[in-house]
């Protein structure tokens, strides 16, 4: 960490600068003792409602392609769910209809408790999303997109501040810090839309869209730790993915889309026990969507 | 909630501050921008000196007058308007700012629509204005030449722009007459009411209500009708223009603040479905469309298998079938005036002490007319979008690419030229010199060559080949006008000598050929 930026943290965390020679280790042990004061207030302040998303009877038609059809799904805090089905089966148009994007043709969503249609800005405040094709302005930097999230979701700053660096060291972003975004690769790009998302307050409501699509291992090992730290600590996920190691890993429950139907759901012993010639996940998603090819 | 609104605000002006930051700290976008600022600069220095404008411009207010009444004055101005309030009605209205970053990051984001609006509004304006400004300092030896104060040309195109403006929040309006119509009724009659809003739109500026001061001036086209009238003194009132302009602005104001607040979530869902169709293909364009298989085709020639890529691609936009319906319905148009001279449409008569200046005028006209049909040349490229890195990664060779897209653009840019061309000789009607017009094909050629060279050096300057980055889109007309009055001026210096007939091919195409290289050389080079 730079000596500049550990004295901008020192003064918006009020870390008395009196002494005439700072050392650095003190300082840094300052800050971080300063970090822990401040982050489980907030974190043990806020529960999310139960259930964190509740999507009813959704429908979503694209003149006359349907692309959802009579959707049920509920995610409750400390848990995490994995969305999958083949391509076009409807995941990302179910993630962009709970997050507010676009609206469904029939149906509820809820999320935190707050209805997406007529509690709109209440609801998008509690969820964050990691949209499929990852986009971001070119031309702000890393760290004012940061700070913008943080502004935007009601984020003090020297919180934003703080939770900025913690994530900007978990995803190993430093060096980007202060590049434009429009000069960053596809991975570093996700890895700044993911600690956008972070800056906010937890517990959080997550829609992710293939997020380790584009990370390394090592950033994608990070996000999934992560997750799971999330789960244990009363976050809601919902998650879109092809890669059916990691749904197995990370997720609790399943639901498998296809062609705009809910094909199955449940944990994995469940979908195992329900499908007997399947041995694993792959084998069930294949089972389920079109048969297992020979 | 006040808060949000100036963060998003602030970040719009952030970004165009770190744009400004990194376009001068990029030494190929800053050579671009001095180009067509000192091109611009340089060219209007030249023009002013040849042309004397003064006495053009002092009596060109009696030649209007003669020409066109009041009344078609109002009526020309007032269909800006209409038109914007038709098209609107078919449009995204609002929507149509938005971006597939702000779909990912502010729609899911707790903001409202109208914040999303009101910041998305405030860059465009900023840009705007800064544009114009940079531009009237490039004119600036054009207007000091011409005597028109600097004060009164700035203040004239400010309030044409504040016109167009509150046009932009007409069209909004309309598509938002438009949505709500659609969520009661899909009959076909809705689009009567395209026509209904375009002729409520026309109405107030019938010289019923335009020929004497009234409350009809609170249309804004009127209102800009006004400042031109009363600033010019042709066919004034005798009111001051100001009032025209505060009348301009007071609707300004509340066009914008009634927009921002139709601003709602069915924006959002406009844009996406809109997003859903560009991906996909128009629905008028289905007809016309066929079918392209390369598995199966006569030609061995990579370079035709390019052309014959773009040119279906092409037709599957609905633009390109209005192009070529304006072409053939144009086409005959012109040949029809020009063979019957109709009493209903009748060129320009020309005063005598003014006839000095219509060859020059007429040149102007034609590099213009060309120029502006030209510009398919320079999006050839950016249609490619991201795909334009396949075609590089293909096995052709860049000359092929390079050739294919001009033959290409070549065609496309000489079938638009032929109606307008056909218009120009027959309403500036230049007798004894109408062998001018055969410059046009020279011209053409050279300019879709430049097209193609500036088109293909996009993705060297950024890594979005979908979008121009502004001065290469700006230095591309002044290039055209530079070399091309460098043509007309080889062509007067040389029209008596025999030589002319070596000279004029050469010049054309060795700066073509020079073109088409910088177009292969820049393939060779991108991001
Ligand atoms: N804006 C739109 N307009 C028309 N059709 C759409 C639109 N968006 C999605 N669709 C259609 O809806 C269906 C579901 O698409 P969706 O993007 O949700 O699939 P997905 O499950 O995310 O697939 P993938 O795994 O490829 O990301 C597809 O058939 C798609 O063509
Ligand atoms: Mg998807």
């Amino acid at each position: 960490m730079k000596s500049e930026e550990l004295l901008r943290l020192a003064r918006v965390l009020k870390i008395p600068l009196s002494k005439r020679a700072i050392r650095r280790s003190w300082l840094i042990e300052e800050i971080l003792l300063e970090f822990e004061r401040r982050e489980p207030e907030t974190a043990q302040a806020r529960k999310l409602h139960s259930p964190a998303i509740q999507i009813e009877h959704l429908e979503k038609r694209f003149g006359s392609k349907v692309a959802v059809r009579d959707l049920e799904l509920k995610v409750n805090p400390g848990e995490i769910v994995g969305l999958v089905g083949p391509n076009g089966a409807g995941k990302t148009t179910t993630l962009r209809i709970l997050t507010g994007i676009i609206k469904p043709t029939r149906g509820a969503v809820k999320v935190n408790g707050f209805n997406m249609f007529s509690e709109t800005v209440k609801a998008k405040h509690c969820i964050g999303y990691i949209p499929e094709k990852p986009t971001c302005y070119p031309s702000l930097t890393a760290r004012e997109y940061i700070m913008f999230m943080s502004r935007i979701y009601d984020v003090p700053p020297e919180i934003a501040l703080v939770r900025m660096r913690k994530y900007v060291d978990v995803f190993q972003l430093d060096e980007f810090l202060d590049a434009y975004i429009g000069t960053l690769s596809k991975g570093n790009l996700q890895r700044v839309l993911i600690v956008g998302i972070f800056v906010r307050n937890p517990p959080y409501v997550l829609a992710l869209d293939e997020p380790i699509y584009g990370l390394d291992p090592r950033g994608a090992w990070n996000l999934k730790a992560l997750i799971k730290r999330l789960r244990s600590e009363g976050s809601a996920v919902l998650i879109s993915t092809h890669i059916l190691e990691v749904a197995a890993e990370l997720c609790d429950r399943f639901v498998i889309m296809n062609e705009g139907d809910v094909v199955g759901r449940g944990t994995l012993d469940t979908l195992l026990q329900y499908h007997k010639d399947a041995r694993n996940l792959e084998e069930v998603f294949l089972g389920l969507t079109g048969g297992i090819p020979q | 909630m006040k808060s949000r609104m100036y963060q998003l605000l602030w970040t719009e002006v952030r970004m165009l501050v770190n744009q400004f930051k990194q376009t001068i700290t990029t030494p190929s976008m800053l050579f671009f921008y001095c180009v067509t600022v000192f091109g611009i600069f340089f060219v209007s220095m030249v023009v002013s000196s040849m042309l004397t404008l003064t006495p053009v411009f002092l009596q060109l207010g009696s030649v209007l007058e003669d020409i066109i009444d009041r009344g078609m004055l109002f009526a020309a101005i007032g269909l800006l308007s209409a038109s914007s309030v038709v098209s609107g009605f078919f449009g995204l209205g609002p929507a149509s700012g938005l971006t597939s970053i702000q779909e990912n990051i502010l729609l899911p984001a707790p903001v409202l629509p109208y914040q999303v609006f009101i910041s998305n509004y405030v860059r465009r304006i900023v840009r705007r204005i800064v544009f114009v400004f940079l531009g009237m300092l490039a004119v600036l030896p054009l207007l000091t030449e011409a005597n028109l104060l600097f004060f009164n040309a700035s203040f004239l195109i400010m309030c044409f722009i504040l016109l167009l403006e509150t046009n932009y929040f007409l069209g909004a309006i309309s598509s938002y007459i438009r949505i709500k119509i659609e969520q009661r009724t899909r009959s076909r009659l809705r689009f009567m009411v395209a026509a209904l809003l375009g002729g409520i739109t026309l109405l107030p500026v019938l010289p019923e209500f335009t020929s004497t001061f009234s409350l009809a001036f609170l249309v804004p086209s009127n209102a800009f009708t006004m400042v031109l009238t009363e600033m010019t003194g042709l066919f004034s009132l005798d009111i001051s223009f100001i009032i025209g302009f505060e009348l301009q602005f007071i609707v300004y104001m509340i066009a914008f603040l009634f927009t921002a607040n139709i601003c709602n979530y069915d924006y959002y869902e406009q844009f996406s479905l809109a997003k859903g169709r560009d991906e996909s293909e128009g629905n008028f364009s289905r007809f016309a469309r066929g079918e392209v298989d390369f598995s199966n085709t006569r030609f061995r020639d990579p370079m035709v298998w390019i052309m014959l890529k773009d040119f279906y691609t092409r037709l599957r936009s609905p633009f390109q079938i209005w192009k070529y319906v304006y072409v053939v319905a144009g086409t005959i148009f012109v040949v029809y005036l020009n063979v019957f001279r109709p009493e209903w449409f009748r060129s320009i008569q020309i005063p005598a002490n003014l006839a000095f200046a219509i060859v020059p005028a007429f040149l102007l006209m034609m590099i213009l007319l060309i120029q502006m049909s030209s510009v398919t040349s320079m999006l050839s490229f950016a249609d490619e979008k991201e795909n334009v890195y396949l075609l590089k990664a293909s096995p052709f060779k860049t000359r092929d690419i390079v050739l294919a897209k001009f033959l290409l653009s070549l065609f496309e840019v000489g079938i638009a030229v032929i109606p307008a061309c056909g218009l120009l000789i027959y309403i500036l009607r230049i007798e004894g010199y109408l062998a001018l017009i055969t410059l046009a094909a020279p011209l053409t050629i050279l300019f879709t060559a430049i097209g193609i060279a500036v088109g293909a050096y996009v993705p060297v300057l950024t890594n979005d080949p979908r979008t121009l980055p502004v001065p290469l889109a700006f230095s591309y007309p002044i290039i055209n006008l530079s070399l091309g009055a460098l043509m007309i001026a080889i062509v007067a210096l040389f029209a008596d000598s025999q030589n002319i007939l070596e000279i004029l091919p050469l010049y054309t195409i060795s700066l073509t050929v020079l073109f088409l290289g910088i177009a292969a050389k820049a393939m060779n080079s991108y991001l």
